[in-house]
């Protein structure tokens, strides 16, 4: 009876289309106050804790503002510059320098239809001019593209570590090989395709160019050095690595690559300007600007851009936290595991059942509701099937991979017709192909462990426990 | 001008918010890591001005259309049944908003009868608090802005997030930036 009534007011709520927060906020407080003796104090001050007792919490809001530094078109092209002088002499170079370069624009932005956007809108058409269908650009960039939530740092990954109160450094680590295997997956195939279509390949541009873009785009590649390193290493916590990558990105991009702020467009170096002339031209600007920074129109929209999505993320968690304490007072997800103990489900059937689940909900809502939603379910039930919850993570951030692929809400798909100027069925056409390479990874994360496991268990190794 | 200027105000604490929680967190780290030492207040204090700015700003998410939730359903009707429906909504949100903004009153009058502290800030817990009631007073006023918005059919839904969209405003700053240069 609960469990209905719960269920139908959050559906309900959210059908007619109410924001998430509120609709898990007032289907959870609706249900306390009939069913159960909590007061409206109680509930009160637990959604002021749910916002002020999380420091895990607070990477999320340092990673949206970090990602809103350096989401930009120059970024993006300074890092395909690296990635074709890195992999664009091999057969089919150029999709495979776009596979790798959203697999590092993805580990900076964390989004994936950013990552499709600002890499899609120049790769696509460099492909098309290196002799690629068009069809076959799009594709690969919408699948490659939906890295950002699987690569870490990955806010859909800390979004599951708070539902779950699983260890968010333990979920960054174990993102990493399934984020490069799914990245290798897609290279293989392309490079398959380029034989077989024969399509042209271009001369190795030289060492000197590998280390000249890979400088120029090192700016970015150092943000992911900077936060993996801190936090595989145990010497900083994700919340810590990402303060720090949040005033990282922002030095970058303001003084480093000067795409935004008071030194836009000034070089570093003019022409025929010696060092010392250089260095004091470049101190003396940067101490003028300060001042500036408080009023630069551009920065301004960044911070308040990153808050808007903060806002939204940390207000959905707080209520979402808040359904979970329904769920748990009401004992759901324990009557649930009850339930398929006692069908005699196995592991892995329950874990078909969850991809299953996921992908249909994946098609309806974004990747962080469906996670709040649905992890404080199936968590409990995942963990007394002897799942391990890093490896249920994953799955579920896999399933959110494909959800961003699949109509009708597929925001990789929206982005890949918005670019290419193509119509939505277009873009599901050309997606689709690469879509049951994504769906073979799939399979492969459900049923080997180990891929998501190994990372974060040689960790506890190195550190003796 | 008077409407331009609390809008811009709105906007310039919300960014506040988040500038002084990255710096507190930020501060703490080259503390700790580069002299060894740091505040006992900064976890306390970085987690509340976050809490602040979630608060605060929720409301004008509301307004911003920041907040995400699915249309699919509701579009499918016509206009005047989508306001209907948003309506509902817009009611029930108003009522999710009462039943916190009544407890978190509740709440804070306790706290400030019997003068809690926080724990390493000496700042009375009510004041920390304080922001659930301001939050949810403006969400609701939001909300019935909403509502009437509907009402005299100038608007006919809740404004909602759109990740796709803004994606493709950064695609298209690349592709013009393309055409300059």
């Amino acid at each position: 009876m609960t469990t209905v009534f719960l269920f139908v007011l959050l559906f309900g709520c959210m059908l007619i289309g109410m924001p998430i927060a509120l609709a898990l906020g007032l289907s959870s407080i609706g249900t306390i106050l009939l069913f159960s003796t909590d007061s409206l104090a109680s509930i009160a001050l637990k959604l002021f804790e749910a916002l002020s007792e999380h420091y895990t919490l607070l990477a999320i809001p340092f990673f949206i503002l970090s990602s809103a530094f350096l989401s930009t078109g120059g970024v993006a092209k300074r890092i395909i510059r690296f990635a074709i002088s890195l992999v664009g002499h091999i057969s089919g170079g150029i999709a495979m320098a776009s596979v790798v370069a959203c697999m590092i624009f993805a580990a900076v932005s964390g989004s994936s239809p950013a990552t499709v956007a600002a890499i899609g809108s120049i790769a696509i058409v460099g492909m098309v001019k290196a002799g690629y269908p068009e069809s076959l650009a799009a594709g690969v960039i919408g699948n490659a593209g939906t890295l950002g939530i699987l690569i870490p740092p990955s806010i859909v990954m800390l979004v599951y570590s708070a539902a779950t109160e699983v260890s968010a450094a333990r979920m960054f680590m174990a993102g990493f090989l399934p984020g490069l295997l799914m990245g290798g997956m897609l290279m293989v195939v392309i490079y398959i395709v380029a034989k077989v279509k024969k399509i042209p390949c271009q001369p190795f541009s030289g060492f000197k160019e590998l280390i000249s873009s890979g400088f120029s785009a090192s700016g970015g590649l150092m943000l992911i050095v900077i936060v993996l390193g801190s936090i595989y290493g145990g010497i900083a916590s994700p919340t810590e690595a990402a303060a720090v990558s949040a005033v990282y990105a922002f030095w970058v991009a303001v003084y480093g690559y000067r795409d935004m702020g008071p030194l836009k467009n000034q070089p570093w170096r003019r022409e025929g300007e010696g060092a010392g002339a250089m260095l004091w031209r470049n101190t003396t600007q940067i101490v003028i600007t300060l001042p500036r920074l408080i009023t630069d129109r551009e920065i301004n929209k960044v911070f308040l851009d990153a808050s808007k999505v903060s806002i939204m993320l940390l207000f959905i968690i707080a209520n979402a936290m808040l359904f979970a304490h329904v769920l748990t007072t009401e004992r759901i997800p324990h009557s649930i595991a009850e339930l398929i103990v006692g069908w005699g489900l196995s592991a892995w059937m329950f874990l078909i059942v969850v991809n299953i689940l996921l992908l249909i909900a994946g098609n309806f809502m974004e990747p962080s509701a469906i996670l709040l939603i649905m992890a404080p379910i199936l968590f409990p039930i995942a963990v007394q099937l002897g799942i391990d919850p890093i490896h249920l993570g994953i799955i579920m951030v896999v399933n959110m991979e494909i959800g961003m692929l699949t109509p009708p809400v597929g925001l990789n798909l929206f982005v890949i017709s918005g670019v290419t100027g193509n119509t939505m069925g277009w873009a599901i056409k050309a997606c689709f192909p690469w879509l049951c390479v994504l769906l073979t990874f799939l399979v492969l994360i459900t049923y080997i462990p180990q891929i998501s496991l190994f990372l974060p268990e040689f960790f506890d190794k190195m550190r003796g426990y | 001008m008077f409407l331009r200027v609390v809008n811009r105000a709105e906007e310039a604490v919300i960014c506040f918010f988040l500038f002084a929680t990255t710096l507190v967190v930020f501060l703490d780290v080259v503390l700790r890591f580069g002299f060894n030492t740091g505040f006992m207040w900064s976890t306390e204090l970085s987690l509340h001005l976050s809490a602040w700015l979630v608060l605060f700003g929720v409301s004008y998410g509301l307004k911003a259309g920041s907040h995400i939730g699915m249309d699919a359903f509701v579009k499918l009707f016509p206009r005047n049944v989508q306001r209907l429906l948003t309506g509902i909504g817009v009611i029930l949100a108003l009522v999710y908003c009462w039943l916190i903004l009544y407890g978190s009153w509740v709440y804070i009058t306790k706290m400030k009868a019997i003068n809690l502290h926080m724990e390493d800030l000496p700042i009375p817990l009510y004041v920390a608090q304080s922001i659930m009631p301001i939050g949810f007073l403006f969400l609701s006023i939001r909300l019935l802005i909403l509502l009437w918005a509907l009402i005299t059919n100038s608007a006919a839904g809740f404004k909602h997030a759109d990740e796709a969209k803004e994606s493709l405003e950064l695609a298209k700053d690349i592709t013009q930036g393309e055409g300059r240069a």
